[in-house]
């Protein structure tokens, strides 16, 4: 191993080869496409929201709530409601030169999650074959640390015991055994994971047919990527250079939130087309 | 670790080879196998239906374990939830995928409702009023159709049959209800259009004869709305998409409206409006259109009629006349109507927002004769007229008795109104009813569906209206604040619990099934088993005998079952009519949805009428009428262009009606000739001095109208309706964020929240439609605010069309 000190013709190679690769698949070495040098993950699952075809209709956080058995908070409790992917509204400007931002968060999914290291107990961790920020329900004590941590609201805490709004409703949940989206308690805290009951079948699927993924299939993995009324939203692998995501992350209106932290997420924007007369 | 035989080598190297897809971890079989057992996904049925959150009826994918619904999701195979264009469709949908609006995600919780009705009730307390306690008693089924038979029986034997009335939502199982209120005998079947776009309707009827065209959005290079919110209210779940992929492919997109809508927001202009004045600013542009001559003269010329005069009207109606109307700078007048002529293809468009004032119908058809102006009508990218196929409504022949009370006049006054719906009037009727007016006094009333308490403009007038009927049947999913003023009360079944036939509004023949997707979790009847089994007890036959509610329509035998009685009816209508197939055939299609391969199709109006039509008929001028079955002349099917045979449009003319002589021929509600031209009129309700604010109302995606404020997903989406108040006005009035305070009309206050916006006007204030509720159910009861008592029970003269819009009002802190 080369001394730090020096740079050895080893170290030059694995360089020039990563940024290579990363030149390869792009007109620019953006930062997005080439995953921190440390890290080789196998996948990079990522999301791409187009924010010019997204009109706030907020679709995509009931269809994951439905999916996910994620409560729903009665009038009173409103402030402290659960929504694994939320929409961000912002009024801007002044009559008549008016704009609403619109801006769907799910789990970024950082590949430099800052919510893992906090964690006392480690019940959130990092999946860093697949790219995803998850966590272990049964560990979690709700300390809340991850929430502070978290720069973008992504988390939630269980202030109660989960109310589906009466016993004809808790009847119908989503059945499914996997610890993603059976039901939670109060006092721990929950968050997008992007849908990864969804992908872990979909990944045991393809492996006993002995094939990859296709990007297709990966499409119809979100919840929140199917139901969108813009179709706005995309789900794929940045491994793959031909994956919509990849390609779209390619794009000149592709920026992410605050890439200064250094968090590294893999939630990728398309800015709105400055169209404005 | 397991050594690799030569085999599964093989099968990595190529899986590997092909690394630039993506490729999964290494894994032995054996781990393969534990990973699937655990992740093993609960078996369950997939059940493809349609919607009905809202009237839109989008397609809908329905996972069901164990007899439960626990998933919707978008019906992949349905053009409804993609696109209104089939070549679009056809060419995009596998690859990018339908959708499904927060309301139809949310739908579980509304089936699953635990404040639904589950047994029906009778009220004890005789007085009826808003906030009297019916002192509801529970019982039989047995009971409540006893009572209710025998009530209906009496008024039929009676000969009153016709003091029945009737109300109900547009879009579920009409047919069987047509059926049974024409053999009961009763004229007085209305439904709810008349609340909602029914001046649209009337204003195309007038221009093109047709009631409603469809925006081409996705072709199109310029998309124009006037107080259309599709973005948000949105209807038809293709929309957003067909619109923000129009804006991607280069359309400008502007919104008139006097609020920043979240159409607004996606769009690159938008233009504030006074409330009621659209009509003016069309007129307007149509001015700077004709000056500039950037009208298109060949489409004018073959295919329109009544230019001239037209032209003559509008010389005057400058930008700056408008401008001092609409408080649009006259520049921006000038400027979108170009920019709205020079783009080609484009698209015009009008709905509720300008439609719901007393010069909605007129204000719309200057809007829609922009679209004339331009060529704009049955091209791509513009307003097509839809070739839209349903199943076949099978025609019933009532008996002698039924004949008799079916001349009875309407109640609800319709002929008064000259381009009126068949719908009806609501407004009338209540009105009608609370002052006790009319041509006679009804007794009974029969409500599916409906909520006119909450819905209708004016609330104590449909309170009185209620409050003078000797008899009232609600039958809702809740006890809804019309339910509160039933006799008896009959728990319905949401869209999840039966049966439908949706004939979807896209621009070519698409037919969907509504199925069950679960059974009625109380074990009520469905609507129309309901329906059915009181037209069995009271005997209803059509004329000759035929006991059409007891044989099944196709294996004409006896059929006790309502649930298969009904199945047979609808697969009459489905074989008879455009999917050509059998209920069971339509079932095992893709998506329980059937799709005409012949898609789209531009400019029907030149398309050549067959042969054997045009030998058949008669021929007056260049016009082509049917003829009837004693040889005189029936309907305009077309015009002669040249030596050609075509279909043209089905106005009077044949063609675009920029002027109707006849018009004036009629009178409208008020007593006034209907004007040949879109003249503009101001609305008849104007800002005083005391009344200086416009309020209007709309609907966002979050809700549908009154119905939704129980559903625990979209309350907590949406939890209440705050009073939109302009950030200067505000300023002006003392009132800050969060204030509450007391909106004021002449007809009554209700005290609201405020919140402030940059982004509506600053003579408007405004609040998203259908909170208030003081029934309904837990969620709904006590959340936001109603501004029904601020208007009266009041509608636009010319369509019937309730003004749920037209209202002034002061705001003061309370």
């Amino acid at each position: 191993m080369a001394d730090k000190n020096t740079f050895s013709r080893k170290d030059f190679l694995k360089i020039t080869a990563a940024a290579g690769a990363a030149l390869a698949v792009s007109n620019l070495p953006k930062p997005v496409l080439a995953a921190p040098v440390k890290t080789k993950p196998k996948h990079r699952y990522a999301m791409v929201i187009d924010l010019a075809r997204c009109i706030g209709c907020e679709a995509c956080t009931v269809s994951c709530k439905v999916e996910h058995n994620v409560p729903v908070a009665s009038p009173k409790e409103i402030a402290n409601r659960i929504q694994w992917t939320e929409v961000y509204f912002k009024e801007k400007g002044k009559y008549p030169d008016v704009k609403i931002d619109l801006n769907p968060r799910p789990c970024m999914h950082c590949e430099n999650p800052p919510c893992v290291p906090v964690c006392p107990v480690k019940a959130t961790y990092n999946d860093k074959d697949r790219g995803l920020v998850l966590q272990h329900h049964e560990s979690c004590k709700g300390y809340g640390y991850c929430i502070a941590a978290c720069p973008y609201g992504a988390r939630y805490f269980n202030w109660s015991e989960p109310d589906y709004g009466g016993r004809l409703r808790e009847q119908a949940l989503n059945p499914d055994p996997h610890p993603q989206v059976k039901k939670r308690h109060k006092g721990i805290v929950e968050k997008c994971t992007f849908c990864v009951e969804r992908l872990d079948r979909l990944e045991a699927r393809a492996e006993k047919e002995g094939r990859p993924i296709s990007d297709k299939e990966l499409h119809l993995v979100c919840a929140c990527v199917n139901t969108c009324m813009g179709r706005a939203r995309h789900f794929g692998d940045l491994n793959d250079p031909d994956s919509t995501v990849s390609k779209l992350a390619r794009s000149a209106r592709a920026f992410r939130m605050q890439e200064e932290l250094g968090t590294e997420p893999k939630v990728i924007y398309l800015r709105e087309t400055a169209n404005k007369a | 670790m397991k050594k690799l035989t030569r085999k599964e080598f093989l099968t990595l190297a190529g899986v590997t080879a092909g690394a630039a897809s993506g490729v999964l971890k290494l894994a032995s079989k054996a781990q393969a196998a534990v990973k699937e057992n655990e992740l093993q996904q609960v078996k369950s049925e997939t059940i493809f239906s349609t919607c009905q959150m809202c009237g839109g009826q989008s397609g809908i994918m329905c996972r069901v374990v164990d007899g439960k619904l626990v998933k919707i999701d978008p019906n992949p195979y349905n053009p409804n939830n993609f696109s209104n264009i089939s070549t679009d469709f056809f060419a995009n949908v596998e690859k990018e995928g339908t959708c499904i609006c927060p309301k139809g995600n949310a739908g579980i919780a509304t089936l699953y409702d635990k404040d639904r009705l589950q047994k029906p009730l009778r009220r004890t307390n005789p007085k009826k009023g808003r906030g009297v306690d019916p002192g509801w008693k529970e019982i039989s089924w047995k009971e409540a159709y006893a009572e209710i038979v025998k009530r209906l029986k009496a008024l039929r034997d009676n000969g009153e049959a016709h003091k029945l009335l009737s109300f109900s939502e547009d879009s579920s199982f009409m047919d069987l209800q047509d059926d049974f209120y024409k053999l009961y005998g009763t004229p007085n079947f209305y439904f709810h259009s008349n609340l909602c776009d029914v001046s649209r309707k009337a204003s195309f009827k007038m221009v093109i004869g047709h009631d409603r065209p469809l925006i081409g959005a996705v072709y199109t290079k310029y998309i124009l709305f006037f107080g259309w919110n599709p973005l948000s209210a949105t209807k038809w779940s293709h929309l957003p998409r067909i619109i923000t992929r129009g804006i991607e492919n280069g359309a400008k997109m502007v919104v008139v409206d006097p609020y920043f809508s979240y159409t607004a927001n996606k769009a690159q202009e938008w233009i504030p409006i006074r409330p009621g004045t659209d009509g003016a600013m069309a007129l307007a542009m149509a001015h700077v259109i004709i000056k500039n001559g950037l009208q298109d003269k060949v489409f004018i010329e073959e295919w329109t009629v009544g230019f001239d005069k037209f032209a003559e009207y509008v010389m005057d109606k400058s930008p700056a006349w408008a401008e001092e109307i609409t408080s649009v700078p006259a520049e921006t007048i000038e400027r979108i109507a170009i920019e709205f002529a020079t783009t080609k293809p484009q698209v015009v468009d009008v709905w509720s927002g300008p439609g719901h004032h007393s010069n909605g119908v007129q204000g719309g058809r200057a809007i829609a004769l922009l679209a004339a102006l331009v060529g704009g009508y049955d091209r791509h990218g513009t307003l097509i007229i839809p070739d839209k196929k349903g199943g076949k409504h099978i025609d019933v022949t009532p008996d002698d008795a039924a004949k008799a009370s079916l001349k009875n006049e309407r109640f609800d006054g319709k002929s008064s109104y000259p381009f009126a719906h068949s719908s009806g009037v609501y407004t009338e009727v209540f009105t009608r009813l609370a002052e006790g007016k009319g041509p006679y006094k009804p007794k009974i009333a029969m409500v599916i569906f409906q909520n006119p308490m909450m819905a209708v403009s004016g609330t104590k007038t449909v309170e009185k209206g209620f409050q003078n009927l000797e008899f009232v049947v609600v039958n809702d999913i809740f006890l809804s604040e019309t339910a509160l003023m039933a006799d008896i009360v009959i728990p319905g079944t949401t869209y999840l619990e039966r049966y439908d036939i949706s004939s979807h509004w896209v621009t070519w023949p698409v037919v969907a099934l509504r199925q069950p997707v679960v059974k009625p979790l109380f074990g009520q009847p469905t609507e129309y088993e309901f329906i059915t089994e009181i037209a069995r007890r009271l005997g209803l036959k059509e004329g000759d005998g035929k006991d059409i509610f007891w044989t099944g329509r196709m294996s004409g035998k006896r059929a006790e079952d309502k649930t298969k009685w009904y199945e047979e009816y609808i697969s009459k209508e489905l074989k008879e009519g455009a999917p050509k197939m059998t209920l069971e055939e339509m079932k095992k299609l893709p998506g329980a949805v059937w799709v005409d391969k012949k898609g789209t199709r531009y400019e029907k109006y030149k398309s050549e009428l067959p042969a054997e039509k045009v030998a058949d008929a008669i021929i007056e001028g260049d016009k082509i009428f049917s003829k009837k079955s004693d040889g005189t002349k029936d309907k305009l099917i077309g015009i002669m262009k040249g030596k050609k045979a075509v279909q043209g449009f089905s106005t009077p003319s044949g063609k675009v009606e920029f002027y109707n002589a006849d018009f004036a021929k009629k009178k409208d509600a008020w007593g006034k000739p209907v004007d040949p031209l879109p003249v503009y009129e101001p609305r008849d309700w104007q800002p005083d001095a005391s009344y200086p604010l416009y309020l209007i109302n709309w609907k966002e995606a979050s809700h549908t109208h009154t119905r939704t404020q129980n559903n625990s997903y979209l309350m907590e989406l949406k939890p209440d309706n705050p009073l939109m108040v302009n950030v200067d006005t505000a300023k002006k009035l003392g009132i800050g964020k969060g204030d509450s305070v007391w909106v004021e009309s002449i007809h009554g206050k209700v005290m609201a929240k405020v919140k402030l916006t940059e982004g509506i006007h600053p003579e408007v204030v405004g609040l998203q439609h259908g909170f208030g509720h003081w029934a309904l159910g837990s969620r709904a009861k006590g959340s936001g605010f109603s501004d029904s008592i601020l208007r009266p029970t009041r509608s636009e003269p010319l369509s019937g069309q309730a003004m749920n819009k037209q209202c002034c009002v002061k705001v003061y802190k309370a």
